[in-house]
């Protein structure tokens, strides 16, 4: 299945720092979005180390076979997905282990939400929340939960979607990359399908724009680039007030795209 | 509201030196005012008639003022919103209120701290039940068709039927298509999608294209295999 993308990350209207950081590698099938929190610079840090570790882990992996997983096998899981959960794993590692060494850094973390496309299969992995959505013909779905004291209290019909959306506790998360020396990482696997398109974003995005009107600037665009820019202009038109990173990912259906523009999208691209 | 003194969190009523009351803390959302549908009732001219409340969240107790004229402090320091750690000293009006949150053998609580609720932070020292409660297993059962074995259970997240090395349905046809189907797990329920080279897929002799719901008992068509679909208690033979 073919895999173009499109990406942008923005600091916002009210920050003076981007806190987020990003990974796009189309030749792995990989994508990263991760939101950093922590004092002075200590956020870019910590999302900065994780997108690396992360992507280091799968590109060493998809080398050699035999490359040393860490974390528990779960068998429930494809290899991949396991393979994922390994490479979020080493980057919880990272960030903590640079947080002990470095006073500044103490309790620095952050969100990650992961995605490897292999075949028709999407595996995901994420901890905290930044999210990962999914297009099909005329829904757009949520793939994932977030790790948050209000998203635990709408998995469990304690809140609906909008409490929690007003909820004053809504940036309190339940769990973080980097924060503790291990962490629980949360899997998925999900079979995907041409004409499927992904978005990973940090909240900055999921705060000032519903789901509705993300699903409205998917299908009004022409190609990726063009709907990751269309998503974080409306981020910044509802108020900006955080960090936003998008990563759009469209599977299989040609788009209409120059020769040139569909090189440059082949390429690996960081923030 | 019970006046009983126990060991869970609880906050004690003072007013100057005296111990009026201790009343324990049960609701998820405790209220304290001067009008007598609160949880804490506090008679006094200086208490609003809903002064403040205490939210739980999880294992974190949140003070949160309801626009009270006179404000609501927290050893002192007036608040809007403050976590209550265990002896935290609560003000309204005259009134003081002790806050206490001790687990057994009088040892301070465990739970995470924070002050700032207008940043991102993370609770630490969390412990995670995911409440993975006895969940029905899915079943496949061949009727006719070539596969490797006659009956599955569907443990993984995602079972793939076809002929590639990670299928677990495993097609033996002749031309049996890498990835014919995937049977996947959302929750509770199952789900049968279809693939890039099997386009459609027949449920209760009903063509599917794309994705369709699983129920026990429901007769599925792939590629000429058929086989029945069944929900399972999880220590049923």
């Amino acid at each position: 299945m073919e895999l173009v993308y499109g990406a942008k990350s923005d600091v916002g209207l009210k920050r003076t720092q981007n806190e987020d950081r990003f990974c796009a590698d189309p030749h792995l099938g990989l994508y990263v979005v991760c939101d950093g929190m922590g004092g002075r610079n200590a956020g870019e840090v910590a999302s900065g180390l994780a997108v690396e570790a992360i992507h280091k882990h799968v590109l060493e992996a998809a080398q050699d076979g035999n490359h040393p997983m860490i974390g528990q096998y779960d068998p429930t899981f494809l290899p991949q997905t396991n393979r994922l959960a390994s490479a979020v794993h080493l980057a919880n590692q990272a960030i903590h282990r640079q947080a002990q060494h470095q006073p500044a850094y103490t309790g620095m973390g952050t969100t990650v939400v992961s995605a490897l496309i292999a075949g028709q299969v999407l595996s995901l992995a994420h901890v905290g929340d930044s999210r990962l959505y999914l297009i099909r013909g005329d829904s757009i779905q949520s793939l994932t939960a977030d790790h948050s004291v209000v998203g635990e209290q709408v998995r469990h019909e304690l809140l609906t979607e909008e409490e929690a959306e007003r909820s004053p506790y809504k940036h309190v998360l339940t769990r973080g990359l980097g924060v503790n020396a291990t962490v629980e990482v949360e899997l998925g696997e999900v079979p995907v399908m041409n004409g499927d398109i992904l978005v990973l974003c940090s909240d900055g995005l999921t705060l000032g724009v519903k789901p509705r009107d993300m699903f409205q600037a998917v299908r009004r665009e022409w190609n990726p680039q063009a709907i990751a820019d269309r998503l974080v202009a409306m981020a910044n038109a509802a108020g900006g007030e955080d960090n936003t990173t998008v990563v759009v990912v469209s599977l299989g259906k040609e788009t209409r795209q120059g020769v040139w523009r569909r090189i440059w999208n082949r390429i690996p691209r960081w923030r | 509201m019970s006046e009983v003194i126990t060991q869970g969190p609880k906050v004690i009523l003072k007013f100057n030196e005296s111990i009026l009351k201790e009343v324990e803390i049960t609701q998820p959302e405790f209220t304290i005012g001067r009008r007598p549908d609160n949880d804490l009732v506090i008679d006094h001219a200086a208490v609003s008639g809903r002064h403040a409340k205490i939210v739980q969240v999880q294992s974190v107790f949140f003070l949160e003022d309801l626009g009270s004229t006179n404000g609501t402090f927290v050893n002192d320091r007036r608040i809007d919103r403050k976590q209550l750690l265990d002896t935290d000293v609560v003000t309204i009006g005259k009134h003081r209120l002790i806050f206490r949150d001790e687990v057994k053998n009088g040892q301070p609580s465990d739970a995470p701290k924070f002050s700032d609720l207008n940043s991102t932070m993370v609770m630490t020292g969390q412990k995670f039940h995911e409440s993975r409660a006895e969940q029905k297993v899915g079943v496949v059962q061949i009727i006719s068709g070539r596969t490797d074995r006659k009956e599955y259970k569907l443990a993984k997240r995602l079972t793939i039927i076809g002929s590639q090395d990670q299928a677990t349905i495993k097609l033996t046809g002749y031309f049996a298509p890498k990835i014919a189907a995937m049977i996947g797990r959302r929750g509770e329920g199952y789900f049968v999608s279809t693939s890039e080279e099997v386009k459609t897929i027949h449920v209760n002799n009903k063509a599917v294209k794309g994705q369709a719901d699983l129920k026990d008992g429901d007769l599925l068509e792939v590629k000429g295999v058929k086989m029945y679909f069944y929900l399972k208690e999880p220590n049923q033979p």
